[in-house]
């Protein structure tokens, strides 16, 4: 299964797929819900969604370096729910957010390279940073995740 | 309230990704491999130590929860002195001293014995200078005052406490410590 540079274990591998999928969703969110916010919250939209795509590439890479294949997107993703203006839109990028969040966790879990502990936590750390503003503006009480990534 | 449970996902990652991801990794392969994890670690973990002279050093969590116990104490001391923040400041109050509590479980988890000192209105880590009991009144003025900036300072300080840790503490820890450390980033700068 690990070939060449290969230095994370299976599970590890198996987790940065698993990230790598929800990082694959979390963009799938953003364009639909980009589609409903008001114009004043665009710009930060657009903004999280190239953090989103940037994290995205990294563990492409990161994946291919290991000699493995990256997990590809889905074509499309069930929303919890219909996604219809601007709040529904809000509340689906928490939604994402907070997903991501969980997956970024369960890298820390899954893995003890020391590197990608480092980098998981930072994507953890700015995971949380975007999903407590879109916690705001939905309102949920508190924006700040209390256990960012808490299952 | 189980933060042991490596790899958990949530529901509402179901949901979002109902349409199925499908890792190319088998998916019994996995969730063997994430049966056999401790053993694993401990292998790959063996060179930087990360598992190792656990019982020969105090519990490096008793330093996160009696810091969380702090910020607590600092939020409350700056909501006294300036009621009219309560409404960005409580949030974190509350945030901390659920943190602390739920690090005092971890301590127990693994049969350690969690700090009995409750801190007084005066937080005693990361801060320094005196500052006004709760419910003290005209004391807004002094430098060392509980306030807002200084509130930004220690929980910007838990935070680079928590995430020194993060490389080497076992899987079965390292999600609640990044979970808070996280969080404290968050009100760092969200209090910027």
């Amino acid at each position: 299964m690990s070939s060449g540079s290969a230095r994370l274990d299976d599970v590890a591998v198996g987790a940065l797929q698993d990230v790598l999928g929800t990082e694959h969703a979390a963009l799938w969110c953003y364009s639909l819900a980009l589609a409903f916010l008001p114009p004043a919250q665009v710009a930060a939209a657009r903004t999280d969604a190239a953090a989103h795509r940037e994290l995205r590439a990294q563990i492409e890479v990161t994946l291919t370096q290991l000699g493995q294949r990256p997990v590809s997107a889905q074509p499309a993703y069930a929303t919890p729910q219909p996604v219809s203006d601007a709040a529904s839109a809000a509340g689906l990028l928490v939604t994402a957010e907070t997903d991501a969040a969980a997956a970024w966790r369960s890298v820390l879990e899954r893995s003890t390279d020391r590197a990608l502990r480092r980098a998981g936590l930072q994507a953890l750390t700015d995971t949380a940073a975007r999903c407590a503003r879109w916690r705001a503006v939905v309102g949920t009480q508190p924006a700040v995740p209390v256990f960012p990534g808490r299952p | 309230m189980n933060d042991a449970t490596a790899a958990g996902r949530r529901p509402g990652s179901r949901a979002v990704a109902q349409a199925g991801l499908r890792p190319t990794l088998d998916r019994r392969r996995v969730l063997q491999l994430m049966l056999a994890l401790p053993a694993a670690a401990t292998v790959v973990a063996g060179c930087s130590g990360a598992t190792t002279d656990r019982h020969d050093r105090p519990d490096p969590l008793l330093a996160l929860a009696d810091a969380a116990r702090a910020d607590a104490a600092l939020a409350a001391a700056v909501i006294a002195a300036d009621p009219t923040v309560a409404a960005r400041i409580d949030p974190l109050r509350a945030a901390r001293t659920e943190h602390a509590a739920a690090l005092d479980a971890e301590i127990v988890r693994v049969g350690g014995v969690p700090s009995t000192a409750t801190p007084s209105t005066a937080p005693a880590v990361g801060t320094t200078g005196p500052s006004a009991p709760a419910g003290a009144t005209g004391t807004a003025a002094p430098a060392p005052a509980a306030t807002v900036a200084r509130m930004r300072e220690a929980v910007a300080a838990s935070q680079r406490g928590a995430a020194g840790l993060v490389p080497d503490l076992p899987a079965e820890r390292v999600g609640l410590v990044a979970s808070v450390a996280a969080c404290c980033a968050t009100y760092a700068a969200v209090l910027a």
